[in-house]
């Protein structure tokens, strides 16, 4: 008996998978080893093109450089805070409004889910937003970063299909046993849906860790900006042909000191991302199908 | 899906623009007529009475002025620089700055102006950038008070700068920016050539574009595996540099960074012309198509990362290529001299093109960014004291030493003959490499926002002696008189910018088509024709109108 692993068009397909996958892995990591390279390079080397896969000129002095910023430490601590508190915010409301809204018999459910998908395809609009933020007196704190963003309508339609999904019966055998509505929330669905809020966490933490626009609109001290603002003031410099040509005594920022901070931004990503796959998958694909 | 929304904003800003001209936005714009621009009885306080050009301004009570702060990444905002406690000591003004980094500056000042939360004082705008605010009402026409600036004002007479002034001018006869002022015009780009390879073939220093040609051919033929000439400053935009400042300035019509909406000056025939379809920028095309045609330039010239650039330059794969005096000492030299020893870097005087020895065409100003003013500043009982402050700041001679180099004994000295040294410990721009501070990061001087325009002799004070003797030449060419005013009124600009893109897009995509070769120059009057049906003429009409409007009403 032939099964399909041991077909010939079966081998020949795998060997061509795993040739495109490598060439797409390599394609992926390059750039991220070569900017690890180059954070320990010599900016000469770096200069000169001599800088690809390892170090030239191994060196750890601009890492002590950047370490020796404190205005990077500070708004790198920004990051974190700003990362932990908006993501526990946004959990908390993201899942009340998903739970809420998988509830068929809930009066004006349609409106409400309506309510929420307006807002994917239509904003207020930049200058709109930043009066009502700055009327509410929330510019220069951290509410500008994590309020505004707390609900993401598409994190929302993923978890309420997920708890669409779960069996009813659970919950009202829950509720004969005398349990009330945040009860069974808090010790029967919450404890089941593990997979989709690892998922949750992982999307809104990585979506407030890289943001920088609202802490960019509604900061104006650079202490209160996160490292992905300072980032960007590094890479990005300036982008305008005017200030680049007018600006000539202006000195750019080397090279290798933007590798080291690009590799100290990523790392904290990197580190967290291989936990929290095995529930990624998971919780995203139970969503989407049973949606 | 956060980028959606990015982009969805900037668009929101834009829109918000154009929009504002329709808003009443308090009425800030009838107060202002309301109220006569010579009164300021309410608007005294803390002034200086007596203040006068070549005065310390102090005000009379410890005042604090909001300003938008460009946030720049090699010299981050420092709380307690010297420059701000000084300051406060010298003027009794403290400054509250709103830091923007420098990336996204002009996008946060578009939005605060717009949501109408801008600080009093707006600097780091460039001459043109003004324009899309002045239609809201938010900016304050600072023409009407230059009165309260005196330093400004006698720098404006002493250097006759009236007819540059002219170039920022509204329709409505004022301008709403306070530029940075040159005494003179301040040529910095140019070519790096390797001298060494000069001395090499027993070559002179090129003087003209041909002698350039030639010698670009004799590098050819020495090192036949080269491309002689590989330039760097084609990222966003081709040619960035050598369109505009070198061979710009050699043909009198700029491309490049100078490109910008494609209108230039014709002086001979005393009309704007569109740029992209003169014979000056035809020539000056031509002229490098020879060179690609020739394999004397790298065809990646136009296309390649400046990193791409300078690694060719660094291992001797090309020996020509765009500099400024600061790339030319901290880019090319050092990775230079490490890869080969040998090697000698010049800069050049600009070659000398069609136009003869010129520093200055119809394109370029003595002015620099500068400051615009909030509208609701206008209002403040401050007023008057604040406008004293920027003029004692930015255009007195004390107030550009002090932003630029620092305090007398502590981070310079000057000797008998005016010549300023750093302090022992103090390094800037590499001219102390072993000291261990720093004038920009440490203490907060020669900083962007605050620090530029001003003397000649201030200008050159941190320029080293080849940089000077660079400046000697390029002092003695002639200037031409600026481009006169052509300002448009609101509707105009908007019928101008929709045929501005399309039209720029053409010209810009063909400008390559031609340099590489892709499109023959026999097809250059069918690119003029696509560029017509592209609304060129109307467009161009526009510009003259303007102009002829202006000179009617205000001479």
């Amino acid at each position: 008996m032939v099964t399909v692993d041991r077909t010939r068009g079966y081998q020949i397909f795998r060997v061509i998978n795993t040739l495109v996958l490598t060439g797409v892995l390599v394609v992926t990591l390059y750039p991220f080893v070569n900017i690890v390279a180059r954070s320990f390079s010599d900016e000469f080397a770096i200069r000169a093109g001599k800088v690809n896969l390892f170090p030239v000129g191994f060196t750890f002095r601009t890492y002590e450089y950047v370490a020796s910023d404190p205005t990077f430490w500070t708004n790198y601590r920004n990051t974190v805070v700003y990362t932990v508190v908006a993501t526990a915010i946004a959990m908390f409301m993201t899942t009340c409004y998903a739970y809420v809204l998988s509830k068929r018999h809930l009066k004006g459910r349609k409106i409400l889910i309506g309510i929420a998908v307006f807002t994917m395809f239509f904003s207020g609009g930049l200058i709109p937003n930043y009066i009502l933020i700055s009327s509410l007196g929330f510019t220069n704190s951290i509410w500008s970063i994590v309020l505004p963003n707390a609900i993401s309508v598409f994190n929302l339609l993923v978890m309420k299909a997920f708890f669409e999904g779960m069996p009813t019966d659970l919950e009202e055998a829950a509720a004969i046993d005398g349990m009330n509505t945040y009860g069974i929330l808090l010790r029967i669905v919450l404890p089941l849906s593990k997979a989709v809020l690892a998922t949750m966490v992982l999307f809104y933490a990585v979506s407030f860790w890289n943001s920088w626009f609202a802490a960019f609109l509604y900061m104006s001290q650079s202490d209160l900006f996160p490292v992905t603002v300072y980032l960007r003031n590094l890479i990005a410099g300036a982008t305008t042909g005017t200030s680049v040509g007018a600006d000539a005594t202006d000195l750019t920022v080397a090279t290798n000191i933007k590798s080291v901070t690009m590799v100290l931004t990523v790392i904290p990503i990197l580190v967290v991302y291989p936990f929290v796959q095995r529930y990624f998958v998971k919780g995203v694909m139970l969503g989407a199908v049973k949606g | 899906m956060y980028e959606m929304n990015r982009r969805q904003a900037m668009a929101a800003v834009g829109a918000f623009l154009a929009l504002a001209a329709c808003s009443t936005d308090g009425g800030s714009g009838d107060s202002g007529e309301a109220k006569k621009s010579d009164d300021f009885a309410a608007n005294r306080d803390g002034a200086m009475s007596d203040y006068a050009a070549g005065k310390q301004f102090t005000a009379a009570a410890p005042l604090t002025f909001g300003i938008l702060y460009n946030n720049h990444p090699f010299y981050p905002l420092k709380k307690d620089w010297l420059f701000w406690s000084e300051l406060t000591k010298r003027t009794n003004v403290t400054l509250e700055p709103n830091v923007v980094p420098l990336s996204d500056y002009e996008n946060k000042r578009s939005l605060l102006i717009g949501a109408g939360d801008a600080p009093m004082i707006i600097p780091k705008t460039y001459p043109g950038q003004e324009t899309p605010f002045v239609a809201s009402g938010a900016i304050l026409p600072v023409s009407d008070y230059i009165d309260l600036m005196p330093n400004f004002k006698e720098k404006i007479a002493r250097w006759n700068l009236e007819p540059d002034l002219d170039t920022i001018r509204q329709a409505d006869g004022q301008f709403y920016l306070l530029p940075g002022l040159h005494e003179d015009y301040w040529v910095d780009y140019s070519l790096a050539i390797r001298a060494d390879i000069l001395d090499e073939l027993g070559l002179e220093i090129p003087q003209t574009l041909d002698d350039l040609h030639n010698v670009l051919k004799a590098m050819k033929e020495k090192y036949p595996d080269s491309y002689p000439f590989s330039d760097r400053w084609s990222n966003p935009t081709p040619g960035g540099a050598l369109l505009n400042q070198i061979l710009g300035l050699a043909y009198g019509a700029h491309g490049g960074w100078g490109y910008l909406n494609g209108v230039t000056w014709d002086h001979t025939a005393q009309k704007f012309a569109y740029t992209g379809a003169m014979e000056q920028y035809k020539q000056m095309l031509q002229f490098l198509h020879t060179l690609v045609e020739e394999k004397l330039m790298d065809p990646e010239s136009f296309t390649q990362q400046d990193d791409q650039a300078i690694q060719k330059l660094v291992s001797g794969k090309s020996f020509v290529i765009s500099t400024n005096a600061q790339t030319l000492v901290n880019e090319y030299r050092p990775p230079l001299k490490k890869a080969n020893p040998k090697a000698k870097l010049i800069k050049i005087p600009v070659p000398i093109g069609p136009l003869g020895p010129v520093k200055a065409d119809a394109t370029t100003t003595r002015l620099e960014n500068g400051i615009m003013i909030s509208k609701k500043a206008r209002d403040s009982k401050n007023f008057v004291a604040m406008m004293q402050f920027i003029d004692w700041l930015w255009y007195s001679d004390e107030g550009q030493v002090f932003a630029k180099w620092g305090i007398e004994g502590t981070t310079f000295t000057k000797d008998a003959s005016g010549k300023y040294q750093l302090a022992e410990d103090v390094d800037f721009v590499g001219l102390n490499p072993d000291a261990s501070k720093h004038l920009q990061k440490d203490f907060g001087f020669s900083n962007g926002v605050f620090a530029y325009g001003g003397t000649t002799e201030l200008l050159q004070s941190t320029f080293s002696e080849e940089e000077i003797e660079f400046q000697k030449v390029m002092n003695a060419r002639e200037a031409l008189p600026p481009a006169p005013p052509r300002p448009l009124t609101d509707e105009e600009r908007e019928q101008a910018s929709l045929w501005e893109t399309p039209l720029k897009d053409h010209a810009t995509q063909n400008t390559l088509n031609f340099i590489l070769g892709k499109r023959s120059f026999d097809e250059w009057d069918a690119y003029v024709q696509e560029l017509e049906a592209k609304n060129m003429s109307a467009y161009i009409n526009l510009m003259n109108n303007a102009h002829e409007r202006y000179k009617k009403e205000h001479g």
